[in-house]
């Protein structure tokens, strides 16, 4: 065991350091907004660049085909750096590494680069007003017709889907709960949509309707009736590694720690508490980039993080608003995300029971 | 980087875990004060630190880490890592060290009373950044009421000591260290056992391991486990570096945490039960306990933190 890095790893680190220390954009609009997702775009294209939007991708689709190692490294630089939230983390969190597993060639080609480059930006439409943590309970359909398939139904809560050129979801192909799902990539154009105004007052989130809307036969992922299976492995790596990487709580509570320099001794305590619990995430993390490494499969135990980052999200971002008083602003933005945390890839109330009945064995 | 342990790192925990369930059972709990011992002995456990002109294996601390789990995992009576880690910083020169013939206690800086004193050939004693040591025939014990039945605790009195040379913080730093690891074998076992308990123990016509109220707690036990364990790894791994005493801090502190919320939500799912002598669960609630406040009470290791993470004094 050892915590060391590789001369290479250490050169990476150097470079991508370097590269962001002149390229870092001022803070951007708000991406939820025209001006500020197209800003968004601008940064991610620019990155793109370089080749460090999605540096563990393959070199054919934009990346570098660096190793987990690596892309956490890319991470901890990335948020020390100040830099944004990505607008195409749908796509290059989510469908990404769904497409590279699942995929025909002819997908991967055709949408790997232009989604690292930021030319499409997907929108993720899991959710429907009766199936949000129930995923397996949606009834949105896709009917067969020449060339491909119509979309029937209704999506809610769909982040970015106001803004975005693409979406891809679940759609029912049969009657079977689990087994009658199939994974569906579409354009937006046809789709009604409805922005949803999020606690923020900007539409992070969208209502889609769908009458009948066509997606060829090209934008199907998988197989027909396998899209449960894939879209699970993709929320295990949502609830895992890829979405939340412990760069971003190491810088948070970084600032946080800055923050209460001067505090009184009891709210200085929990913000040493904050930075270990980051540290502990990031150790638990290179832990489990080796096991994936190694070709083991994480699963149910991606719950266990989820728990733990995001309700240590939500108390980095309570602290900050005690500790700055009026002057609270400065962190509302990022407060309200965490709220998010414990809600979205599935309610920390269904991680605890996955936890409680996959991982430690209880009865249902 | 490759932060997980070696096949031969966990192969040695294998072995210890084996010898302890063959001869320290929860049986024995009540009747050996010092059950194991012998066999741990003949396995070598107690050279394993000690460099190899000593007869020791020579190993790191990380190596023995996951076997130091499994002695809190067991419960295992006696000062284990005072004999086992404490000594080969110190008293590496003291003859039959190695082959498990002499038992070592530790009264810790900042501690009124010293664990297992009844059992050590000789005590070691930190005053002052000092360390001495005191053989037993020199040192007058008075028994003080603990919660743990396992780890008796002592007021110590002593004529004669050796004072000891070398730096003794390195070696605190280490039995910080291994005391964390034990507390997270001790929460391991907390888990594991209260998970069996609620998956057979029936009220309301099905068993209470159903409920979502009983599955949430022990997920949360699941988690703080979870990423307690890393930073234990990390303390071991940086315990000879600069960081060492700020990271043996973070270890201690989040394993002992760790430790009591599996303590209180074992204790909450047995009911009246586990409120009980009669059942083998108060030794390791006992355990959880009495290893938190060794070798600084969380509250201590958390007042490090806040001076070594925000530079902000006492």
């Amino acid at each position: 065991m050892d915590l060391d890095y590789s001369t290479a790893e250490l050169a990476f680190r150097a470079e991508v350091r370097d590269w962001l220390g002149g390229h870092a954009p001022p803070p951007l609009p708000p991406m939820d907004t025209a001006d500020g997702f197209a800003a968004h775009r601008a940064w991610e294209a620019e990155l793109a660049g370089a080749r460090l939007s999605v540096v563990s991708w393959p070199e054919e689709y934009g990346g570098r085909g660096a190793s987990l190692i690596d892309w956490l490294i890319f991470e901890e630089e990335y948020w020390a750096a100040g830099c944004p939230a990505r607008v195409t983390q749908n796509g290059i969190f989510l469908l990404g590494p769904s497409l590279l597993r699942h995929g025909t060639p002819e997908q991967r080609e055709h949408w790997l680069p232009r989604m690292a480059r930021g030319d499409d930006v997907w929108a993720q439409a899991w959710s429907e007003p009766e199936a949000g943590s129930d995923l397996a309970a949606l009834t949105s359909r896709a009917e067969p017709c020449e060339g491909g398939w119509r979309l029937y139904g209704h999506k809610t809560w769909s982040s970015r889907a106001a803004f975005a050129t693409h979406g891809f979801g679940l759609f029912r192909t049969s009657g079977a709960r689990h087994r009658g799902l199939t994974y569906f990539m579409f354009p937006m154009t046809d789709v009604a949509v409805r922005p949803i105004a999020q606690l923020d007052g900007l539409p992070g989130f969208a209502e889609l309707r769908f009458d009948g809307v066509f997606t060829p036969e090209s934008m199907v992922l998988g197989e027909v009736g396998q899209g449960w299976r894939i879209a699970m492995a993709t929320t295990s790596s949502e609830r895992g590694l890829t979405l939340r990487s412990p760069g971003r709580f190491l810088a948070t509570a970084d600032r946080l720690v800055e923050l209460a320099g001067d505090a009184d001794p009891v709210l200085a305590d929990r913000a040493a508490r904050c930075r270990v619990e980051a540290e502990a995430y990031q150790l638990h993390t290179f832990g489990t980039a080796r096991r994936i490494m190694a070709g083991e499969e994480i699963g149910s135990a991606a719950s266990l993080g989820k728990i733990f980052w995001s309700e240590l999200d939500l108390r980095m971002h309570a602290l900050a608003l005690e500790l700055l008083g009026d002057r609270a602003e400065d962190w509302l933005d990022g407060f309200l995300f965490s709220l998010a945390g414990p809600i979205y890839a599935g309610t920390n109330e269904i991680q605890r029971s996955i936890v409680a009945e996959r991982v430690l064995g209880l009865p249902r | 980087m490759n932060f997980g342990f070696s096949e031969d790192q966990l192969a040695l925990a294998a072995t210890v875990r084996d010898v302890l369930r063959t001869h320290c059972p929860p049986g024995s709990l009540r009747t050996e004060r010092r059950p194991a011992w012998e066999q741990l002995a003949a396995l070598g456990f107690f050279g394993l630190l000690l460099p190899e002109e000593t007869d020791g294996l020579g190993l790191g601390l990380v190596d023995v880490l996951p076997a130091l789990e499994e002695t809190g995992r067991a419960c295992l009576p006696g000062p284990v890592v005072e004999t086992a880690v404490v000594a080969p910083g110190l008293l590496a020169e003291v003859p039959k060290l190695a082959a498990g013939a002499v038992c070592v206690g530790v009264l810790p800086p900042g501690q009124a009373y010293a664990a297992d004193a009844d059992l050590a050939d000789l005590l070691v004693v930190v005053r002052d950044g000092r360390a001495r040591v005191v053989p037993r025939q020199d040192v007058r014990l008075a028994p003080r009421r603990g919660v743990d039945p396992c780890r008796p605790l002592f007021e110590v009195a002593f004529s004669r000591s050796e004072p000891l040379a070398g730096p003794v913080a390195p070696v605190l730093a280490r039995a910080t260290v291994a005391t964390a690891a034990q507390l997270v074998g001790v929460a391991r076992e907390l888990l594991a056992v209260t998970v069996g308990y609620a998956r057979v123990r029936t009220q309301f016509g099905a068993p209470i391991g159903s409920f979502q109220a009983v599955k949430h707690q022990l997920a949360d036990v699941a988690v703080a486990v979870e990423f307690a364990a890393p930073l234990v790894y990390r303390a071991a791994l940086t315990v000879d570096a600069g960081s060492a005493e700020r990271d043996a801090s973070a270890a201690k502190a989040a394993a002992g945490e760790a430790a009591t919320l599996a303590a209180r939500v074992a204790l909450q799912v047995h009911g009246a039960i586990g409120y009980t002598e009669e059942l083998d669960l108060r030794f390791w609630l006992a355990r959880a306990w009495s290893l938190s406040a060794a070798y600084g009470t969380t509250a201590a290791h958390r007042e490090r933190l806040r001076t070594a993470i925000t530079g902000r004094r006492p």
